[in-house]
């Protein structure tokens, strides 16, 4: 582990107890990531790969080990902190998209903007600036359901990067689409990556496009990394 | 997040299921609107007496009643504090007694409560009344609330002042019409004249009463407000005359079969004597000079207490009737957020994802139940008020059919207003307590992966 690690876990497990049955998602996982990184991560199902995610993302606790991103442990901070952790450092999208389905596209944008207290006004202009670069202004006013697959990711991407986070997390943000939209949000996240400086951590199946795209590709298993491999 | 976003996320939310909102509105505004007209109602009879009370300066009066083992005419409520006088002296109230009392300070008008039977002949309707026998300045005093006319003065002759609902008994509708008309009373004698023989002849076969009727013209100067409640009062009569034509009258002063056992008696005196004082402070005063004299006395302002103690039980039944509907609306309130939360329990996921915090989460939903309760608030007052109106309206379209005066009988205070508001949301805020709290627990990673 270098020490211009820009996120780093340290043994992260986390053990989910159901009755008396413990369940062991993570194991010691320890991994470094440099800013501006595209980092794959894959695995077959019950790998781990979301609770992974879900630890880097800030809403989920480690049951050991830790995680530090720019310096700072982001598993010892306060149930507060972590709020303000994943709305300013953090942007996430979904396989499943997760937008409100009774907002419009733009107000799906502006949502985080709400809780950081942005003022109305403002809110309205960044959202649609947004949609703006991901090419659906014209699709402003449409809810999600009459959105197609591929723009209702544009619309999540647009509202993970509105509060202009440092690191984009993404779990299979391909899984709902079909390979020539998936190709064009890789794309887009690739091209984020590049041109703005992005670290992008993004899970997937699709070995192809994690070849193509990620800089660095990490295979779970049963919880544990079992490969780290190297691309560019 | 900024105040004026919780006000407009919160209405924005509610409006997405409009049916759901406006029955939960509903349920806060009948509970609202119960308590509202409840309150007023409560508020508006105290209004109503205590006005009547204060307008008619009934507290600024005290009663003073012989003290004596027979005496019959106890106030409801005696005196308790006073010694009780033993033996058959008893202390008369006369004339003599009542100049006595003009000069103590404080004392505006002393007057004995003098009332005689007699029938009342209007055109040719006739009614048993008691006639009741009051001073041209008590008349003059305020105490009575005139719907026409003019109080008599010692300068009239004759005039007599009644009661629009003894009007109405008498087949008079527009009190305007009787002023000025010619009244006949009729009183009762004991005859024993010649002229009244066939009477006399039946009584001494006992039969009948050797007595014949008087009658006697007057003029209607005035028609009063007939009070809407009863008691100790100086006036609670329907006919009312001068002192001066009452003393030309022939008549027996008898008010029920009891003062024929009376007035075989020694004492001969007044029943009561009014006492009207400039104001009262001088009440204590007054009380003690007549209670040491050996006389017993009734002040209605030593009852305020027990009017106020009734009048707090009053509105606390009337709130407790309020509350089973508040409390049913609060069910409500409950059942409508644990509801919405179910719904939304991925988009909570996705508000904490976004970067909301349990405390952003918790003040969403409050202001979801709080704007619930600001609409059922200002929606019940507006029903309680136009109810209360309603029911007001066709109350005195009875009450005054029957000779009563027109009387709001729901008062609605600003504070009262303001209050019903208030308290919608804050019964509103705490029915979303625990929906909150459940809002606030959703763990985002499982909401998020919820579809």
């Amino acid at each position: 582990m270098n020490s211009d690690s820009f996120i780093k876990t340290e043994d992260l497990t986390r053990i989910y107890s159901s009755g008396t049955i413990q369940v062991v998602a993570l194991d010691n996982v320890s991994l470094s990531v440099k800013e501006g990184e595209f980092i794959g991560v894959t695995g077959p199902s019950g790998s781990g790969k979301s609770t992974l995610m879900n630890l880097l993302a800030g809403l989920d606790r480690p049951s050991s080990g830790n995680i530090s991103v720019q310096g700072r442990l982001i598993s010892d901070l306060n149930k507060h902190e972590l709020a303000l952790y994943r709305r300013h450092q953090v942007g996430m999208i979904f396989q499943s998209f997760n937008l409100v389905s009774s907002y419009s596209a733009l107000e799906n944008v502006a949502f985080p903007l709400l809780f950081a207290g942005v003022a109305k006004k403002e809110r309205i202009e960044r959202a649609a600036q947004m949609l703006e670069k991901v090419r659906l202004y014209p699709r402003k006013d449409h809810r999600p359901a009459e959105l197609s697959g591929g723009e209702q990711q544009r619309t999540a991407i647009a509202r993970a990067l509105i509060n202009q986070p440092k690191i984009l997390l993404a779990d299979e943000p391909t899984g709902n689409l079909d390979s020539k939209t998936s190709r064009q949000i890789v794309q887009t996240l690739s091209e984020l990556n590049k041109k703005q400086g992005l670290t992008v951590i993004m899970i997937s199946h699709e070995e192809i496009l994690l070849e193509e795209f990620a800089d660095d590709v990490i295979h779970l298993q049963d919880g544990k990394v079992i490969q780290e491999e190297r691309i560019r | 997040m900024r105040i004026s976003d919780y006000i407009e996320q919160s209405f924005s939310n509610l409006w997405k299921k409009k049916l759901r909102t406006i029955l939960t509105i509903f349920g806060v505004m009948i509970g609202i609107g119960a308590l509202v007209s409840m309150f007023s109602f409560g508020q508006g009879i105290q209004d109503n007496i205590t006005n009547t009370f204060n307008e008619l300066q009934l507290f600024n009066y005290v009663s003073v009643y012989p003290r004596s083992e027979n005496n019959q005419t106890i106030p409801p409520s005696e005196h308790s504090n006073a010694p009780e006088h033993t033996g058959p002296y008893t202390q008369i109230l006369n004339d003599d007694f009542i100049r006595e009392v003009r000069e103590i300070e404080g004392v505006e008008s002393a007057f004995p409560e003098i009332r005689f039977p007699a029938m009342i002949n209007f055109n040719s309707e006739e009614r048993f009344s008691l006639v009741q026998v009051l001073p041209a300045e008590v008349c003059q005093s305020g105490l009575m609330k005139l719907r026409a006319g003019r109080p008599y003065s010692p300068a009239d002759s004759n005039a007599l002042i009644i009661s629009d609902s003894f009007l109405r008994r008498l087949d008079v509708r527009e009190p305007e019409t009787a002023i000025g008309q010619q009244i006949e009373v009729s009183t009762l004698t004991a005859d024993l004249s010649l002229s009244n023989m066939p009477n006399i002849i039946s009584f001494l076969k006992g039969e009948g009463l050797p007595f014949s009727r008087q009658s006697y013209q007057f003029t209607i100067v005035g028609v009063t407000e007939k009070m809407g409640f009863a008691g100790p009062m100086p006036v609670r009569s329907d006919v009312f005359i001068m002192p001066a034509e009452s003393e030309k009258m022939k008549k027996l002063s008898l008010t029920s079969i009891w003062d024929l056992f009376q007035s075989s008696q020694q004492t001969k005196g007044y029943s009561m004597v009014n006492v009207k004082l400039s104001s009262t402070k001088y009440i204590e005063h007054v009380k003690e000079k007549m209670e040491d004299k050996g006389f017993r006395t009734f002040a209605l302002i030593d009852h305020l207490e027990e009017i106020k103690t009734g009048f707090i039980f009053m509105n606390m039944f009337l709130f407790a009737v309020g509350m089973i509907a508040i409390t049913v609306a609060a069910l409500g309130i409950i059942n409508t957020m644990v509801m919405s939360i179910l719904e939304r329990y991925k988009e909570i996921g996705i508000m904490k994802a976004v970067g909301a915090s349990d405390g952003d989460v918790k003040k969403i939903f409050l202001f979801e139940s709080g704007a619930i309760g600001f609409l059922g608030g200002v929606l019940g007052l507006a029903l309680g008020w136009l109810v209360s109106m309603l029911i007001n309206q066709v109350v005195n379209f009875f009450m005054v059919k029957q000779g009563a005066p027109y009387m709001d009988y729901f008062s609605f205070r600003w504070w009262l207003c303001l209050g019903a508001i208030v308290f919608s949301i804050l019964i509103s805020l705490a029915a979303g307590v625990y929906p909150t709290l459940r809002a606030a627990r959703v763990d985002p990673v499982v909401a998020l992966r919820h579809d």
